[in-house]
């Protein structure tokens, strides 16, 4: 028992984290919460460290502690560290400014106990953990848009999880164990085993919005603080692409369970692309790229078992996607949610359009950017596993990625369409935010092999 | 011994980094430091020259481990076919940088993004890691596109839109051959020099690598049917962008065509030989009609790059279906050879193109006249570059274009019709020459200005380069010589 907390101490910061921050905000004082929350995902991060390498589970295999889990803090806490900067950024000085650090970091720890479920319950436990304080922060404006965001949010998850759940039940009732281990028994239960994998497609498809359970993802992201947008677009997504992993990975092959999200994946990626091509809000934009990113993320899923590389290819672009979303994001907030109010920034604000131009292209998976290296290694991993047509699906994709991107990066070096249009106050945090993806977002193209060598 | 290659390949990248730091520097210093930090890869590229090729495989390699898990390095290195397009590019660029200092409107970036294009294009011939060439063939593509859109004519935005996802479409393909190829060999490997010693794949699959790869180089090269974004691209492009885009950015495709489809699925390639060899015929034939219906110079000239890289199309189709290796090697020499006289002959022409539109701000051949008498020095280089583009004997494209032409008639002699192509270029030159340079001056341009000091160094070399290599072709095609009789496929 003894050694298995010693391997859960980043979790168990996280949680005692969550402790004093509330108490902090309950006493009023949300610098203090703020300041809590920063050093508890920094000192979590730090603690992770030392479990690099580790294979192995705790609770009697319920919770692993394996490659993709030690991977999941050592992303997901920074990248929450980093949206807690832009939350304080847009949310500072708003009346109850702690509970927005208490809820991100809460839907943090679901997302990682997702990212190392070993049992269907934490499954279970990681989507409601992590879902709960999403509803919370998308409504956190109080005004109409933001509460029907959250509305609409809730009743989507609510649905999504009872059949999550439902579907679970089959799997426990034909294999008598929730751990995903036992889930080869289903072996010679094809039936059985498709209809919950396909359950559990549902349950953790509305959270890494694939389609078609990305319905929620524009409206909650465009109704929610722009900060809160950038933190569901990353932190939840990984966290439930990494959980999927954690399933297929035990599961019979029977199922067909690669060919199932090979579907899934193209319809994500073309949708989503596709949607985008017509925004002009940039949230709505981002939200709908940042789902058919969530397809590529499948190509590396469904390599799980086929292709060594498969982990490999989905812990780099989950870090690539970190850095360049909340990147994105964080030029969004710098500059507003209407693409009109980006003309003529590249002329004005030289440095945050080259940035911006930077999380475009690496986004589109131009290299030498993370993005690019993120997604060759995806490309492989699939070709690998014997899905060479996906590959080419996902190429085409790239091209069609390229038009919705451009568009931003035309209108940033565009005529602006009235002087002082877009008059906003500099905002440090947000400064310090896109300097620092843009950073990794240059630093992982050129350095994977850090990435790659520590795994 | 000194990393030579690798400093070549990152000078203008620091220099770059240099301008990016000195943001109030004032203009001339910035093109100061452009043409300082392209005058020493220049060096740089010579000093590579000086130490030459190797008999067999390549020469000069550097390499540093990157993702040693999944087998990509850094690897860089030369051999015959990349050398002189190595020097070619960096004296394009060199010129290229000289011939900007009058760029007024944001220097800063235009600088930084010559530079940039500067390491892509150095990088794209000297890698010999599968990702490391696609990373630098996609950088300068990015790098070209800032530069149409940014510094352009007219219809820039659509122009460079257009280039940019024409050429991205067309270097996907690309990708899945590499990954292909990656997947392949054993052990896994990026590396480009053990996929030519022992071509990964084979039979229907190596067949399917080689129609992706060389949708990818006939894009770029480009050949027709896939040529429509270049005389858009061109014709909007800034003048020194035309000069890199034609004199530089084509030669990837047709030096990808030699390096990854024939050197790394030699086999597939020798069995589509004839579709690539009339691809080839016909992209030179339609590039040389295209052009004489053109009124707009610039047009006129971007055209008849399809025509020229449809030479060495030709060239490299014939090496693949050669038999007696003595034939291969002269097909390749002539194809490579042409490449750097391309290069040399069109950046001139374009240049030239780019001053008579400074004073002119037109293009279009019908409204000139005369200029012969108006602007001496313009009219005669024009007139000795026109001839060279037109395969002059004693001029760079002679000899490039002879050996192609020889070789195709020793192995594909119905191939040759392709020399049409060369009338029909001496009769569109003429009549440019004739329209624009001949006759009486019009009354508006009696009082335009010949070439000044900034323009006549920057032309001047390329015009001896190009009676140079005309006459004394020995001193580039040794070095391309000495790897082309040595391949092995």
């Amino acid at each position: 028992m003894a050694a298995d907390l010693a391997l859960l101490i980043p979790e168990i910061i996280v949680l005692l984290t969550i402790v004093f921050a509330l108490v902090a905000e309950m006493l009023r004082l949300p610098r203090i919460a703020l300041g809590v929350t920063l050093l508890g995902l920094l000192l979590a991060t730090a603690m992770t460290l030392p479990l690099l390498g580790m294979d192995s589970s705790v609770f009697g295999g319920t919770y692993r502690i394996d490659t993709l889990s030690v991977w999941a803090k050592l992303i997901l806490l920074p990248a929450t560290a980093l949206s807690i900067l832009l939350a304080r950024a847009e949310l500072g000085g708003s009346d109850r400014e702690g509970t927005v650090y208490v809820l991100v970091t809460l839907v943090t720890l679901g997302s990682l106990v997702l990212a190392s479920a070993g049992d269907t319950m934490l499954l279970v436990l990681g989507v409601l953990l992590s879902g709960l304080g999403a509803f919370a922060l998308v409504a956190y404006p109080r005004d109409d848009r933001a509460t029907e965001a959250a509305m609409k949010f809730f009743v989507f998850a609510s649905v999504t999880g009872a059949v999550m759940i439902f579907g679970l039940s089959y799997w426990f009732g034909a294999s008598g164990s929730t751990l995903l281990s036992d889930l080869a028994r289903l072996e010679t239960r094809p039936v059985i085993a498709s209809v919950g994998l396909i359950a559990v497609i549902v349950g953790l498809g509305y959270k890494a919005s694939l389609v078609p359970f990305h319905f929620w993802a524009p409206d909650a992201y465009d109704g929610a603080p722009v900060s809160i947008a950038a933190y569901l677009s990353v932190v939840p997504k990984i966290g439930a692409i990494l959980a999927l992993a954690q399933v297929v990975r035990d599961l019979p092959l029977s199922t067909n369970w690669a060919m199932t999200l090979a579907a899934v994946s193209v319809l994500t990626m073309t949708y989503g692309y596709l949607a985008a091509l017509v925004q002009n809000n940039v949230v709505r934009l981002l939200a709908y790229s940042s789902v058919a990113q969530a397809g590529y993320f499948l190509l590396g899923v469904i390599a799980v078992g086929a292709s060594p590389l498969a982990f490999e290819a989905i812990i780099v672009f989950a870090a690539a996607y970190a850095a360049m979303n909340l990147g994105a994001f964080a030029v969004v907030m710098a500059t507003g949610r209407n693409l009109d109010t980006f003309a003529g920034i590249g002329r004005k604000k030289i440095a945050m359009a080259v940035a911006m131009v930077v999380f475009l292209l690496s986004l589109a998976g131009i290299p030498p950017l993370a993005g690019f290296v993120g997604k060759f290694l995806l490309f492989g991993a699939a070709m690998d596993a014997g899905f060479t047509w996906l590959v080419v699906v996902a190429i085409l994709n790239s091209v069609l990625s390229l038009a919705v991107y451009l568009r931003i990066v035309v209108t940033l070096y565009a005529q602006p369409a009235a002087e002082g249009a877009s008059a906003n106050t500099p905002m440090p945090l947000v400064k310090l935010v896109w300097i620092v993806a843009a950073v990794f977002t240059l630093g992982i193209g050129l350095a994977a092999q850090a990435l790659l060598g520590s795994l | 011994m000194l990393p030579i290659v690798s400093i070549t390949l990152f000078l203008p990248l620091l220099g770059a980094l240099l301008v990016m730091a000195l943001r109030k520097a004032p203009a001339p210093l910035v093109h100061g430091i452009g043409i300082a930090t392209s005058g020493l890869t220049l060096i740089g590229a010579l000093w590579m020259w000086s130490r030459g090729v190797n008999e067999t495989g390549f020469a000069q390699l550097e390499e540093l481990a990157w993702m040693p898990s999944i087998g990509a390095a850094y690897r860089v290195g030369v051999d015959g076919i990349s050398l002189p397009l190595v020097l070619l590019s960096t004296v394009l660029f060199f010129l290229s940088f000289i011939y900007s200092v009058k760029v007024k409107e944001r220097p800063h970036a235009y600088v930084v993004l010559m530079l940039l294009l500067e390491t892509a294009a150095i990088g794209t011939f000297t890698a010999l890691d599968a990702i490391l060439f696609y990373v630098f063939f996609e950088v300068s593509l990015v790098s070209m596109y800032f530069m149409i859109a940014g510094w352009g004519h007219e219809d820039r935005q659509r122009a460079a839109l257009m280039f940019f996802i024409y050429t991205l479409l067309g270097s996907l393909p690309l990708l899945l051959a590499i990954l292909g190829l990656y997947l392949g060999s054993e052990p896994h490997t990026f590396d480009m020099r053990a996929w030519i010693d022992n071509p990964p794949l084979e039979g229907g699959a190596a067949m399917l690598a080689l129609i992706a790869m060389l949708f990818t180089f006939a894009v770029k090269t480009p050949v027709f049917p896939f040529h429509t974004w270049l005389p858009a691209a061109h014709v909007q492009a800034p003048a020194a962008g035309s000069v890199i885009l034609a004199g530089v950015m084509l030669k990837f495709g047709t030096y990808g065509l030699v390096r990854f489809a024939l050197q790394m699925t030699p086999d597939s390639f020798r069995d589509a030989g004839i579709v690539v060899l009339v691809f080839g015929v016909v992209a030179a034939l339609y590039g040389a009609f295209a052009a004489l219906a053109q009124s707009d110079l610039k047009r006129l000239i971007a055209l008849t790059s399809v025509n020229h890289m449809g030479y060495v199309v030709v060239g490299v189709a014939i090496a693949a279906l050669a038999v007696d290796p003595a034939v291969r090697a002269t097909a390749l020499d002539g194809s490579v050879l042409q490449m750097v006289s391309h290069g040399l002959v069109t950046g001139a022409l374009f240049l030239l193109v780019g001053m008579l539109q400074d004073r002119a701000h037109t293009r279009e051949m019908e409204q000139f006249g005369g200029l012969l008498k108006v602007v001496p020095i313009l009219g005669w280089s024009f007139v000795l570059a026109a001839f060279a583009s037109l395969g002059l004997p004693g001029l760079a494209h002679f000899p490039a274009e002879f050996q192609i032409f020889l070789a195709t008639l020793r192995v594909e002699p119905v191939a040759v019709v392709v020399i049409l192509g060369i009338v029909i270029t001496a009769g569109l030159y003429l009549r440019a020459i004739g329209k624009v340079f001949l006759g009486e001056p019009r009354e508006q341009w009696t009082g335009m200005s010949d070439l000044n000091t900034r323009e006549v160094l920057s032309l001047a070399p390329l015009l001896i380069l190009i009676v140079v290599v005309g006459i004394a072709p020995s001193l580039v095609l040794d070095v391309i010589h000495k790897t082309t009789v040595a391949l092995q496929f």
